[in-house]
């Protein structure tokens, strides 16, 4: 960040070096002080003062005055004249939270680590008390806020709004997710399972920009799916559409949280992975299998490796009935890159009729684990009527 | 940066324990602080201490930071035994501890509270520029949301300055720390921060010994739960298999009913 630009080149390319610069700082923080800016980017309170003055008339940013260390500050926020979004995705073990102005860009994100079966009333509550906290620090209001956008790691009704099968979210079933949150935030609140929006989130601004079909597999703590057909999610019937963790691999394996035998996700769930290891590696983590594999543990590649081929069947199975021309993988088993890809896309390649022509391809989520987040935004613009500026 | 114990993935398997405590008592007087106490830390694991107000826990925290000598039992840090009890003598066999008063000076900038008391000298004088190096990259390990080294503390939120007290503890490349009450009197926000710094430490291999009071923050990142009552352990709880009841009845000391649903 210190380093200069390699050539100083003419007057004005400083000036709009030193602008992008300070224009980093204040995304990086929401809201930060000039004084505060001075020292984040290097550049002379004088510089400071001036490129903030520049910024102010051409609306790019906001001050106001606050009070630093009991000094009279001015805070200087980029200027979201349209509204806020947020996006709440909440995961097995974490929660993510971002805010956007209307241009989708991330002015604040956050991760909270949850505890293993987490309560809908803790993490509902802390949910609400994120959004407002980290909209407060931005300088706005919560009134500000157009719309939210939620993602449950389950299937979520599109009628009622509330998870349709019981199990798979413990103790979240009959909760009615968007009311809990639409009285303490105050905007109207869209809830949908998350791998739902994380194929809106690659198909408005990842790897799948422009694509009409699209499967998104999210392999995450269990495998979940989102359905894009002709340009539009396919939620099905309470939403069950791309359960893909759901679908039977083994006729004669144990019981599912959903209640049937064999699942995909009693293959290759993170619970199912960290047992097969417990063995040989002792008790590790979702993070750790992960962590292992990119520092070349055979073992947790191996059972990587597997995850993705058994992934890959069912993917390549979905594929064959619904005709997707893109496969996109994304949540946390992503991050392994080729170590789960490549079993799959061979899965995929097996079906010999997905392999001919204009192969169906298979890809890692250009977003990552931000694709569900984008998604929340891309809900809840809809839902705030925004028109969308996908750029 | 922090090149800290690439090893510590084969140690995941070793059969010493990074920290073993063992028979430990503590009195104060006719207070009986800690009795005949078991503690043991891995490499790359999460231990918190539960339990109600003088249950121990701090106490526990002190005699492992160096600050309580023990007056019966034994401490080993990576299965070498621990004879002198000072917190400099702690910090030399690798245990860093952030204490709930973080003891940061507001008017120093975020690097000099990182190298306070052990700054980096060059030649007579203070190597500045490679203590804002070194401080960048603990920052940068940590995740942190801080601005700039150079920021006085002053300027600072709760969580920020918990995240300047843990990227002090880097400085001597620790291999365990201790933390007590880290997210005690912080917003959401800056529990979200703490609680993944706290992650990312035991992703660096170190062993964390977190000290608190939210079961649900200590769930979110603890492999493992230790309770203590009156100054004795009573029960050890691998976090992701132990709901929210077994725990509270462990800590309020109440008959255990085994309801539990597979």
């Amino acid at each position: 960040m210190a380093t200069m630009r390699g050539t100083s080149g003419s007057q004005s390319s400083l000036r709009e070096a030193n602008s992008e610069r300070l224009l980093d700082a204040v995304r990086q923080f929401g809201s930060i002080t000039q004084v505060e800016l001075a020292q984040a980017t290097g550049l002379s309170p004088a510089t400071v003062s001036t490129i903030v003055k520049q910024l102010l008339e051409t609306g790019v940013v906001e001050t106001r005055h606050t009070i630093r260390s009991g000094r009279r500050a001015q805070l200087v926020t980029i200027a979201h004249r349209a509204g806020l979004l947020v996006a709440v995705h909440v995961g097995e073990r974490t929660m993510r939270l971002a805010i956007a102005d209307s241009s989708f860009d991330f002015l604040e994100q956050r991760s909270l680590p949850l505890p293993v079966d987490h309560r809908h009333d803790t993490t509902l509550d802390r949910a609400a008390v994120l959004v407002a906290e980290l909209v407060d620090g931005l300088g706005s209001s919560l009134s500000e806020v157009l719309a939210v956008g939620v993602g449950l790691p389950a299937p979520v009704d599109p009628a009622t709004g509330r998870i349709s099968v019981p199990g798979i979210l413990r103790g979240w079933e009959d909760i009615p997710v968007a009311e809990v949150l639409e009285r303490r935030i105050g905007a109207p609140i869209a809830v949908h399972n998350d791998a739902n929006l994380g194929a809106l989130g690659e198909l408005r601004f990842g790897a799948a920009r422009g694509a009409s079909d699209l499967l998104y597999v999210r392999a995450s703590y269990g495998v979940g799916g989102g359905v894009i057909v002709a340009g539009a999610l396919h939620q099905g019937h309470r939403g069950l559409a791309g359960e893909l963790g759901h679908a039977l691999v083994d006729a004669q394996g144990p019981i599912c949280r959903c209640g049937s035998r064999g699942c995909l996700n009693t293959v290759c769930g993170a619970q199912a992975l960290v047992d097969s290891l417990r063995h040989s590696r002792g008790s590790l983590t979702l993070t750790d299998v992960l962590d292992l594999a990119s520092d070349g543990d055979p073992g947790c590649q191996q059972v990587i490796i597997d995850a993705g081929a058994a992934i890959g069947t069912v993917a390549a199975n979905t594929a064959v009935s619904l005709g997707p021309r893109l496969i996109i993988v994304g949540g946390e088993l992503a991050q392994a890159g080729p170590l789960v890809l490549e079993p799959l896309r061979d899965a995929v390649r097996r079906r010999v009729p997905l392999a001919q022509g204009t192969a169906l391809e298979v890809q890692a989520a250009q977003l990552g684990l931000d694709a569900e987040l984008y998604g929340g935004l891309a809900v809840a613009a809809d839902l705030a009527h925004v028109t969308a500026r996908a750029v | 940066m922090v090149e800290t114990q690439q090893s510590n993935k084969e140690e995941l398997m070793a059969a010493t324990p990074l920290l073993r405590a063992r028979g430990i008592s503590k009195y104060f007087g006719a207070v009986q602080a800690l009795v005949d106490v078991d503690l043991e830390v891995d490499a790359h694991e999460v231990v918190a201490l539960v339990g109600d107000n003088a249950a121990g826990k701090s106490t526990l925290a002190r005699v492992i930071a160096g600050v309580h000598a023990p007056d019966e039992g034994t401490l080993e840090i990576d299965g070498e035994q621990v004879r002198t009890f000072t917190t400099r003598a702690a910090r030399a066999n690798g245990v860093a501890t952030v204490f709930q008063e973080l003891a940061l000076a507001e008017n120093l900038d975020v690097t000099a509270n990182i190298f306070l008391g052990q700054e980096l000298p060059d030649r007579g004088l203070l190597d500045e520029e490679a203590m804002e190096t070194l401080a960048r990259g603990y920052l940068k390990d940590l995740n942190a949301r801080i601005p700039s080294p150079r920021t006085p503390v002053a300027h600072l939120t709760a969580g920020q300055r918990q995240c300047v007290a843990i990227a002090r503890t880097l400085v001597g490349k620790p291999r365990i720390i201790v933390l007590d009450e880290p997210t005690s009197s912080l917003s959401v926000a800056q529990t979200a921060e703490v609680l993944t710094h706290i992650e990312q430490l035991r992703s660096m291999g170190l062993g964390v010994v977190i000290i608190s009071h939210n079961l649900t923050d200590i769930r979110a990142v603890a492999d493992r739960i230790e309770v203590l009552r009156h100054g004795r352990n009573n029960g050890s709880f691998i976090a992701a298999e132990t709901a929210y009841e077994d725990i509270i009845a462990a800590i309020t000391g109440a008959p255990r009913t085994s309801r539990r649903l597979a």
